[in-house]
């Protein structure tokens, strides 16, 4: 029987992408699992893999084109299964498709699961186009620019040649790399003044974070309280190991001692690392901390996770903030460096802002606002001085959580940041 | 337009850019004063390296007795300048017909007479004038003039040195560069006494330093006398004075690095203080219309770059996208052991702030150079760190000249050590230490 593969909702709530990269041709055997495409959106780049064994009889789409979610992407082959069969084999699809945990910026999305087959017959592959859909070839470069490509995030597929035969060569990789650097300038020209209002179309990522903040402020109570704490003591241990850490290439911010106070009390306080599942009236808890960093990008908001941030050490933790925050400016995160988040951190703090009233990355069950550092008259022993002060709001979803678990949990967080050396006592 | 190239010149410049004309279907002429082929083929390149396997063949009569060969008394052979000469100008004989077979199959039409430019799109030749769309000069270059106080009758230029009929014992060679290293060992090869006046710091200029103090201890200990000198105070009695020195000199040959010619012309070409003529980019100069191509230019003094200039300006003209990369071809000294480089030297590398690093394999432990007999040298491969590019290689081997054009290839398209690990070398070849550099640089050599 013939299957045709849709582009499925690749679980981050958008609803396109920009065909990268083919990996297969037309005659080539797949197996299930093996990678097809890679697609890119606004915000990730990823590789599709098969959902089938078979044959590949029709690919739909060059490089560069964008594929609606739900369009066919492949047609495939597959041997063996005809009649009541290809029925059942078509049918399980819509179950078998996997459902991909809550990704991207807030939210879970609804993965689509249109599965369709088509009977093996002459006249359908006379149909798939042959001409247009040529397979794509891997681009032609030299090793080094294909390393360096990979290293600066450059789509080698979008680079034209210079070398013999088009093969891209290194210069070639520099100039793009430069020149994308300046296209992502030009997204903040300032727009025609000489009209009352301007009209420009929703990016997808605009679209994405719209619809995200709008379920989760739709489906989840917002509670939000606000905290102050001391951090004189932190202040002072970051400045010591920020020239060491600068030793071997990392940057040390304020935001590692964070995740990781966070992460810690997350471990004590389960409530707030956890998902109210109303369909089958439960609760699931999570024993693991996956933390979500929001991120502030050019194009708009992205949330990259750092996986199990309790178990990693704070030069750990650093390092992988220095990375994802990198490949979130230049839009080369991993589909699964955004999935599978359980709690959210944003630290907008850093570009400035004391308190805010953060939205849930729904549906987690809580998100910490990390403020602005601020000196402050502070009263220690009966005396003013001067302290350092760090503003903390933190939301939950109050179907969840009550008021005294999120002040116990605030609690434990400021006891950790005042006192950075219990982050590695507990 | 009578034409749409005019070449002036047919050097290994002028002759490739014709060939490649006539492939266009442009229609070409080629002007040429004295032989088609120019330098290389006549008095250079082809006729030297002859030259050099003779006196190459005649030295290694010597070991004949241990490769398990009697019979041959070494009193009883001697070097044959005459034949020598004559098995080179067969040679030259044969290329030279061979360049003037394929310009004519190409529909070339070759013109011997000396060209005159006259304006920015016509020449004169033998009092034809001749008017072309484009022009491009492939006039090569000359060896400097030696020292003024060096008498003209010792004197010989290197293109007459076929005119000799026989080389006296003293000989003294001027300049610095591949020509004075190898001219200097085929004169003591055939056992002449050969002195070297040294012009330069090192003997070869381009060279990593590295190659260069090599060749110059080699010279050493094949008893060539090398002075580091750009003055010759006088001649007598058989004698040059040179400083303190006393240098018995029969015969003085200029090897002298090399001033462009130009040639004559009623409108004004700029030339360089060397008498080159300086070009853009695209290779032209500052007439519009009017290129300059190979050893004229000043960009290389090498016949395969010369030949790489004149390709790329043909297809230029044509609208033909190809690239010329000026900073990768190979450096070859036709010496023994022969030295080869390409790419940057360690310096050069150094001064670009790469991160680096150089892993070396020596002849000695590979076993074609031993079965061979011919186990003197190393390859020196020079990448960066990062992605491990090849940025340089040395070779100093039997067949160095021959052996870069490996490394030459996997430049070309951006190689690194893994590339060049990861291919399997033929055994036994002496190819194989190029495969041991690169498992060096990878991680370690398997026979080291």
């Amino acid at each position: 029987m013939r299957y045709i593969f849709n582009f499925p909702d690749i679980g981050e709530g958008l609803d396109e992408g920009t065909i990268a990269e083919w990996y297969v041709e037309k005659g080539q055997q797949v197996s299930s699992g093996d990678a097809l495409v890679k697609m890119e959106t606004d915000k990730v780049v990823t590789d599709i893999p098969s959902p089938k064994t078979g044959t590949i009889v029709a690919i739909y789409g060059k490089v560069g084109e964008t594929i609606h979610v739900g369009n066919p992407l492949v047609e495939i082959e597959i041997e063996g299964v005809e009649g009541e069969a290809a029925q059942e084999e078509a049918k399980t699809d819509f179950t078998t498709e996997p459902i991909e945990e809550g990704a991207g910026v807030v939210g879970t999305m609804e993965v689509a699961g249109n599965a369709a087959f088509l009977p093996s017959s002459t006249e359908g592959a006379a149909q798939s186009k042959d001409e247009e859909n040529k397979p794509a070839r891997k681009s032609l470069a030299t090793p080094v620019a294909r390393a360096m490509a990979k290293d600066l995030g450059v789509d080698i597929n979008q680079v034209t040649g210079s070398g013999p035969a088009g093969r891209v060569i290194i210069s070639d990789i520099k100039k793009f790399h430069s020149s994308f650097g300046q296209a992502s300038m030009e997204k903040t020209i300032i727009p025609d003044q000489t009209e009352l209002v301007s009209y420009e179309p929703l990016s997808q990522i605009r679209k994405a974070i719209a619809r995200n903040m709008l379920e989760s402020k739709q489906q989840a109570p917002h509670m939000t309280v606000h905290e102050e704490v001391e951090v004189s003591e932190l202040v002072s241990v970051r400045s010591k190991y920020k020239a060491i850490y600068e030793e071997k290439e990392v940057k040390l911010s304020y935001l590692p001692f964070v995740v990781k106070a966070t992460a810690l009390a997350l471990k004590k306080f389960r409530t707030l690392n956890s998902q109210l599942d109303m369909e089958n009236e439960r609760m699931i808890f999570k024993n693991y901390v996956n933390m979500g960093i929001a991120v502030d990008t050019v194009d708009g908001l992205v949330v990259p996770v750092i996986k199990d941030a309790d178990k990693k050490s704070i030069f750990e933790l650093a390092q992988e903030i220095n990375e994802i925050s990198n490949k979130a400016q230049k839009r080369t995160l991993k589909l699964e460096d955004m999935q599978d988040g359980t709690f959210t951190i944003t630290n907008y703090g850093s570009i400035g802002g004391l308190h805010a009233n953060p939205v849930i990355n729904y549906p987690q069950a809580g998100i910490l606002g990390v403020g602005r550092l601020v000196k402050k008259p502070v009263i220690k022993n009966d005396n003013i001085i001067i302290g350092t002060v760090q503003p903390l709001s933190l939301a939950v979803d109050h179907r969840i959580i009550d008021g005294g678990d999120v002040t116990r949990f605030l609690n434990q967080l400021m006891e950790y940041l005042a006192d950075p050396i219990s982050i590695l006592m507990d | 337009m009578e034409y749409d190239v005019i070449i002036i010149g047919s050097g290994p410049a002028g002759y490739v850019a014709a060939i490649r004309a006539g492939q266009l279907g442009l229609k070409t002429i080629l002007i040429e004063k004295k032989q088609i082929g120019g330098m290389c083929l006549n008095w250079g390149c082809i006729p030297t390296k002859s030259l050099i396997e003779s006196a190459k063949f005649y030295r290694r009569l010597n070991q004949s007795s241990k490769f398990g060969i009697d019979g041959i008394d070494m009193k009883k052979v001697s070097f044959n300048w005459e034949n020598a000469k004559k098995r080179a100008n067969l040679i030259v004989k044969k290329l030279g017909g061979g360049i003037s077979h394929l310009l004519k199959k190409n529909g070339v039409e070759i013109l011997i007479g000396e060209a005159c430019i006259t304006s920015q799109n016509t020449v004169t030749v033998n009092n034809r004038n001749i008017e072309g769309k484009n022009m491009i000069i492939a006039t090569g270059s000359y060896p400097k003039p030696v020292h003024k106080n060096v008498p003209k009758k010792i004197l010989v230029e290197l293109d007459k040195l076929f005119d000799l009929d026989q080389i006296p014992t003293h000989v003294v060679l001027t300049g610095h560069g591949p020509t004075v290293a190898e001219m200097a060992q085929f004169f003591r090869f055939i056992g002449k006494e050969v002195t070297v006046l040294l012009d330069h710091q090192f003997i070869i200029h381009d060279a990593d330093p590295y190659l260069s103090d090599y060749l110059e201890k080699k010279l050493i200990e094949d008893q060539i006398k090398i002075i580091h000198t750009e003055q010759v105070d006088s001649y007598s009695n058989g004698h040059l004075i040179v400083g303190e020195q006393k240098v018995k000199c029969d015969i003085v040959i200029n090897c002298n690095y090399r001033n462009g010619i130009t040639p004559p012309s009623d409108i004004k070409i700029d030339t360089d203080d060397n008498g080159f003529i300086p070009t853009d980019d695209n290779l032209m100069t500052a007439i519009e219309g009017i290129y300059a191509i190979g050893d004229v230019n000043g960009k290389s003094y090498l016949a395969h770059a010369a030949s790489a200039q004149g390709i790329w300006v043909i297809n230029h003209l044509k609208g033909i996208k190809n690239s010329l990369n000026l900073k990768l071809y190979p450096l070859n000294i036709y010496t023994t052991p022969e030295i080869a480089q390409i790419g940057m030297s360690e310096a050069e590398i150094k001064n670009e702030g790469y991160a680096y690093k150089i892993n070396e394999f020596p002849l000695s432990a590979n076993g074609k150079a031993l079965t061979e007999g011919l186990q003197e040298g190393l390859v020196r491969l020079i990448s960066e760190t990062k992605y491990g590019q090849v940025l340089g290689v040395q070779i100093i081997a039997e067949n160095a000249t021959d052996m870069i054009a490996e490394a030459s290839a996997y430049m070309q398209i951006e190689g690194t050590v893994y590339d060049i690990a990861q291919t399997i070398h033929a055994h036994p070849t002496v190819s194989e230490i190029f495969m041991e550099a690169g498992f060096d640089a990878v991680d370690k050599a398997i026979h080291k």
